[in-house]
């Protein structure tokens, strides 16, 4: 576990920040990552239970608000949200920590392989948070790629694009495990694709195409290996399952 | 709210609860502390389940969550469900019912779950259900039987009446048939009993059986009720005052001499009581494998050693208030170590040049130290010369070399242990172990006191696999009482059980196969070396097992087989279910598909010409083992098998699983889905029942006022049913019911010896004690019986002709008496006397149960990626004392079994550190990973059992990796010689074809 000195519940985002200014300051959605950290230095959790996060709208657009503390499960559980999102939020965490872990906590902790992550990405997600200077919309790839933007922020929220059709597809060691990796793709109302890879770089990727063609950019990806899949095989793999979601969104 | 001590309030199943806590205090933690006993510890960061809770009614694990983060919200656990003495919700009934409840150990978190899906979804689907125990680990069950539980709880929520649990009987498919059973196979890989349900035993009869009131039935378990309304049953479940906590320091170092400890800053730290290391604790050698008199050498073990040999090895322990307390003070001793060169293969390190992990001068009878060989096994039923001719004689000759990897029990309940000294001074220890009595023998010695002076309790077990077969932590436990002279508790973490407990023996397997024109087998040479880890422990005894029930499954005229077992510097290897024989089946039972394949013959024809049958012998059995190493043996000496089923095993599991599919090229291929290839495999085993001529069970028996019993015995239930099992004989011969059998075990001041729970010996070997201390005590009421029937009208009766049923004893004529008024007029009125009994057994039998078991694969050769679809097992376990309890075991057994085939695996960095010693990383099967399952019991009648009863609780871990390697054989054409199956090694393979 980790060793906490100090439990600050704020009741507002303004308490929030200030609490974020103590040294060892940590926020905590729901808490399943960072009290699991077996962290040595004390930290003081800054829970964000009781800022009222947890929605889940229509805004505007057509796009749909993620409350930053809403947990996994509730967005399983919710018919406003895609089906493949609903269905990476199911896969992304087993039920007790999915009725824990939240969609704040899923994008600060950027697990390279989740399968969320990736789908969010197709989906154009954007991150809002808040920092003293005021509220900023961030890219949810740009994100993932320089988390310093994060700095003495709080993710409020993330909005998605919810048209188009989505396909996901991925390996792991068996049908429940989390992916050694993860291929996602989407064809909006645009006929616009996108696609998004997890398990082949620090954190989830989108993949940008060149002339209408992903192949190349994949093949240059050098995936971090590790035991469950060499950089070599998560590369191969990357190159099959991307294939197969193109494909299937058409 | 700021603060640095924090007040909780929490509404705890409906009332409220204010409570001061630590502000890194886990929910766990607290509501153990306010009595909530169901809720318990599996690791640190949520994936097993076992400490899950309901807040605001939605499951969550409250060993992940602050307690602080509960301020202000409802929690509800287990203990709000449970009413009046014999009342059980809904719920629970259905998971009493339905057989769910193996350990028990997470039956809270189940319950609640299945609570918190309900009150949602009152009418679940089977996906729904899995998805909503993701969150739950089970290494027990296979799941198969909770998901049928939250299906009987759903039904009697809407107000309906499930189906009792109760066996499906199938139609025998060979020899003699019994007509008219009511529910009976049809299509090959379907059967009505699976379009019912996965969970329920199939059961196929057999005429030879005689079949009785009790035994046979689908009793529920004895311990059910408590389990299932969350009672503190489990080690850890108390509170003594003044308790202080352990904490270990451990090696990061594989390999490493301690040149100094300094431990002067951590007793400074106020709250610290001890710290023991090897210069103050004495060096005392043993082997921590809990194995009857005399332990087999090396001992090459002491407490606290001046030397570490694996990451992990323990260094130092320390007593101290509170956990974080004994945390810090184990991060305050300074050690200085002197790094050696360290090796983690098994061939390597027997070969030339290795680093020498035993070269301290006190250890004796290690086989070869400088080679770091810990033990040489051989044994062979000809001479080699005559197993030299044999091979020149076969038409072809086969040679693979295979390679199994190192894998971890994973218990839910970690090992936990907590000794105190009592009024008398004695030491008493209370801990999850599955041999209290070897426990209590070997500590004597390491902490100077006579057997005399301990007493273990072992409480209910959370489950152990082999684990616990060991002493672990009960030294340590040991020490420190006896330094502070206070309760001690140490309970293991996750990353300790990975590192610090034991493992399955990795082992590079060589075959050499002759065989002739037919294929039938003329010779098998094999070859082991095995990987021990860094202390010998039960490396003699598995890996003889190895050869063992490797070479009894095929009758050959010639075997041979030569072990060597090696130390290296990784985790240490030890007793895992199964026992060596999962090791020897997968590289034997791979090389049978290949050699059918090259001969271009069916794998079970092959097998079919070779397996052993009724009357054969089990030639290479004594030529290894403990009582081993017999040259020259009579062949009317020789032990021979006294009950097969395999034949019908075989039968229902081809039948079961679609066999005739692997020649199928539409199915085989599915248009629709080019990268995908489907096969199916098979496997077939052999595993023992109890140790012959050492495995001894005792039992006592005692007749109470009111007609019920005390059973007594120190045989030990992980969870496996076999408290419910004894239970189920005892009744069975004194016409009682299951319900009248009060079960206590184990204790060692209380209860009659037992080597423990290992070897498949507890229903054969403890299992005939109980049936003989019934039969004594059945023989005292007949005596009383007949002389209180006899003095009414109708004369005398014959105490031999007494029959006991329905909870009387009966005359022939009719006249009965209750066993209530037998007991009343023993202890009260008539020549009193304690009707009563005490009976041992031992066996120089250990008669082999059979298993077919079946796997249903599709590959995806574009990832490599393998996905089990359904699995069979068939098992031969003699007479099934109880069907749903032995299909619970084989269920588990499958699950357990099928994660060693595709995803576990202890993997090491360069140093020798664990990279996955978290749950998660180590992957086992969750209930949504589960493919559908089939068991089918096939009755015999094992002559030297009770009531016919043989073992069945390890076979099934033999042979579904092989079965899942001859699927993808068979998928594919690819032959892999390692398992586990993981995407990448899968691909590899392909592509190198």
């Amino acid at each position: 576990m980790a060793s906490v000195s100090l439990y600050m519940r704020p009741g507002t985002l303004e308490e929030a920040l200030l609490s974020l200014g103590r040294p060892g300051a940590v926020v905590v959605g729901g808490g399943t990552k960072v009290n699991s950290a077996s962290s040595l230095e004390p930290v003081v959790v800054v829970d964000l239970q009781g800022l009222g996060l947890d929605t889940i709208e229509k805004v505007a657009d057509g796009r749909l608000l993620l409350g930053a503390t809403a947990s996994l499960r509730r967005v399983v559980e919710s018919p406003r949200v895609p089906e493949a999102v609903r269905e990476a939020a199911r896969r992304e965490e087993p039920s007790t920590l999915g009725n824990m872990a939240t969609i704040g906590g899923c994008v600060a902790g950027a697990d390279p392989a989740s399968e969320l992550l990736a789908t969010l990405l197709v989906h154009d997600a954007l991150v809002t948070s808040v920092t003293k200077e005021g509220e900023r919309a961030i890219e949810l790839g740009a994100l993932l790629l320089d988390p310093a933007q994060l700095a003495a922020g709080i993710i409020t929220s993330v909005t998605i694009d919810t048209d188009g059709v989505t396909a996901a597809v991925r390996t792991g060691r068996t049908v429940a495990d989390r992916p050694i990796v993860a291929a996602v793709a989407r064809r909006n109302s645009m006929g616009e694709r996108r696609l998004a890879l997890a398990g082949v770089a620090v954190t989830p990727v989108s993949v940008i195409a060149a002339h209408d063609s992903f192949d190349d950019a994949i093949r240059s990806l050098h995936p971090p290996g590790d035991f469950r899949g060499s950089e070599e095989y998560r590369r191969e793999l990357a190159v099959v399952l991307a294939r197969r979601v193109l494909e299937e969104i058409g | 709210m700021e603060t640095t001590n924090v007040d909780v309030e929490i509404v705890l199943n409906g009332k409220r609860l204010q409570a001061g806590c630590a502000p890194g205090e886990t929910l766990l933690s607290l509501l153990r502390r306010n009595g909530c006993f169901s809720v318990r510890y599996g690791s640190e960061t949520g994936e097993t389940g076992a400490a899950a809770v309901l807040l605001d009614g939605r499951l969550v694990s409250s060993d992940v969550l602050l307690a602080v983060q509960a301020h202000g919200h409802e929690v509800t656990t287990l203990e709000s469900l449970s009413g009046a003495r014999d009342e059980l919700h809904p719920i629970q009934a259905a998971f009493v019912e339905s057989g769910a409840l193996q350990s028990g150990y997470s039956a809270g978190a189940m319950v609640l779950c299945t609570k918190a899906l309900l009150d949602r979804c009152p009418d679940p689907s089977d996906a729904q259900i899995r998805d909503a125990l993701s969150g739950i680990l089970d290494r027990e069950t296979g799941y198969a039987k909770v998901v049928d539980a939250v299906h009987r709880a759903a039904a009697l929520l809407r107000g309906e009446k499930p189906e009792p649990m109760e066996p499906v009987f199938v139609d025998r498919l060979t020899g003699e048939h019994e007509p008219g059973q009511d529910r009976t196979v049809h299509d090959e890989g379907t059967t009505d009993a699976v379009r019912e349900s996965g969970a329920l035993p199939r059961l196929v009869r057999s005429p030879e059986v005689p079949h009785g009131a009790v035994v046979g039935k689908p009793e529920k378990k004895v311990d059910s009720v408590r389990l299932v309304k969350g009672h503190p049953a489990f080690t850890d479940d108390i509170d003594l005052r003044g308790m202080l906590y352990a904490k270990v320091l451990r090696s990061p170092h594989a390999h490493a001499r301690i040149v100094a400890i300094d431990d002067s800053a951590a007793l400074a730290l106020p709250g610290v009581h001890a710290v023991l290391h090897h210069l103050n604790t004495p060096r005392v050698k043993y082997a921590s494998g809990g194995q009857s008199w005399p332990n087999p050498q090396p001992w090459d073990q002491v407490s606290f050693d001046d030397k570490v040999r694996h990451v992990g090895d323990r260094v130092a322990a320390v007593a101290a208030e509170t956990p974080g307390i004994a945390d810090e003070a184990c991060r305050r001793i300074e050690v200085t170590y002197e790094v050696l060169p360290a090796v983690f293969d098994e061939v390597e390190a027997i070969s030339p040049g290795a680093p020498v992990i035993h070269d301290e001068p006190d250890t004796l009878g290690i086989y070869d130290a400088p080679r770091n060989v810990s033990h040489h096994i051989e044994g062979q039923t000809v001479t080699d010369a005559q197993l030299e001719e044999a091979f020149g004689r076969a038409e072809r000759v086969f040679e693979e070399t295979f390679h199994v990897h190192q894998v971890q029990h994973t218990p839910i309940e970690p090992h936990v242990a907590i000794g105190w000294l009592d009024e008398d001074d004695r030491l008493v220890l209370r801990s999850s172990t599955q041999v209290p009595f070897h426990v209590r023998r070997m500590l004597a010695p390491l902490v100077g006191l006579p057997v005399k002076d301990i007493r273990v309790i072992k409480p209910r077990l959370g489950g152990g696999f082999g684990s616990k077969q060991e002493m672990l932590i009960e030294d340590i436990v040991a020490h420190l009482v006896l330094a502070t002279r206070r309760p001690v508790r140490l309970e293991l973490t996750r990353a300790e059980e990975f590192a610090g407990t034991r493992t399955r023996h990795a082992q590079t397997i060589s075959i050499k196969t002759g065989v002739d024109r037919e294929g039938h087998l003329l010779a098998q040479d094999v070859r082991v070396v095995s990987n021990t880890g860094a202390y010998g422990t039960h490396g003699f005894t598995v890996n003889s097992v190895s050869g063992q029930h490797g070479l009894s499954m095929y009758n050959c005229p010639a075997k041979r087989y030569r072990c060597d077992v090696a130390y290296t510097n990784r985790p240490v290897a030890g007793a895992f279910r199964g026992y060596g024989a999962p090791q020897a089946f997968f590289a034997l039972e791979s090389q049978m598909d290949d050699i059918a394949t090259a001969l271009g013959m069916d794998p079970i024809e092959l097998r079919r010409r070779n397996w052993v049958r009724s009357g054969d012998p089990l030639d290479i059995v004594p030529r290894l083992g403990e009582r081993g190493g017999v040259e020259e043996i009579a062949p009317e000496d020789l032990p021979h098998v006294t009950s097969c089923g395999l034949e019908e095993c075989v039968e229902q599991g081809r039948r079961a699983v679609g066999w005739s599919r692997r020649t199928d090229p539409a199915w085989k291929r599915p248009w629709r889905r080019p990268s995908i290839r489907r096969g199916i495999g098979c496997a077939i085993a052999i595993q023992g029942s109890g140790i012959p001529d050492i495995d001894m069970g005792a039992c006592s028996l005692k007749m109470n006022d009111d007609g019920s019993f005390n059973l007594l015995f120190g045989a030990t239930d992980l969870g496996t049913g076999a408290d419910t099992v004894l239970a189920q004989i005892a009744a069975e011969v004194l016409g009682s019911r299951v319900e009248d059998i009060v079960v206590y075990a184990s204790d060692t001041d209380l209860t009659p010896f037992d080597v423990g729970a290992y070897a498949s010996s507890t229903t054969y070997i403890s299992g005939m004690a109980v049936k003989k201390a019934a039969q004594a005590v059945r023989q005292r009421i007949a005596v009383r019986a007949a002389r209180l029937i006899g003095t009414g009208d109708g004369g005398a009766v014959r105490p031999e002709d007494v029959e006991l049923h329905d909870r009387r004893a009966w005359a022939p004529d009719g006249r009965s008496v209750s066993l209530e008024d037998v007991a009343l007029n023993a202890l009260h009125t008539e020549d009193q006397e304690q009707i009563m009994a005490v009976a041992s057994h031992v066996s120089d039998d250990s008669p082999p149960p059979f298993v077919a078991q079946f796997a249903e694969v599709e590959v995806d050769v574009d990832t490599g990626q393998v996905n089990v679809t359904k699995l069979v097992t068939a098992v031969d376990c003699g007479f099934p004392i109880n069907p749903v309890t032995a299909s619970g075991q084989v269920e588990g057994c499958m699950a357990q079994a099928l994660g060693y085939a595709l995803c576990e695996e202890l993997v090491l960095d360069e140093r020798g550190r664990v990279v996955n010693d978290r749950l998660g990383p180590y992957w086992i099967m969750r209930a949504d990973d589960m493919p559908a399952t089939e068991v089918l019991l096939v009755e015999t009648m094992e002559p030297s059992g009770p009531f016919g009863a043989k073992s069945v609780a390890e076979v099934p871990m033999d042979g579904i990796a092989p079965a899942v390697r001859n699927a993808i054989l068979d998928a594919t054409g690819v032959s892999i010689g390692s398992i586990p199956f993981t995407p990448e090694r899968v691909w590899r393979a392909l592509r190198a074809s």
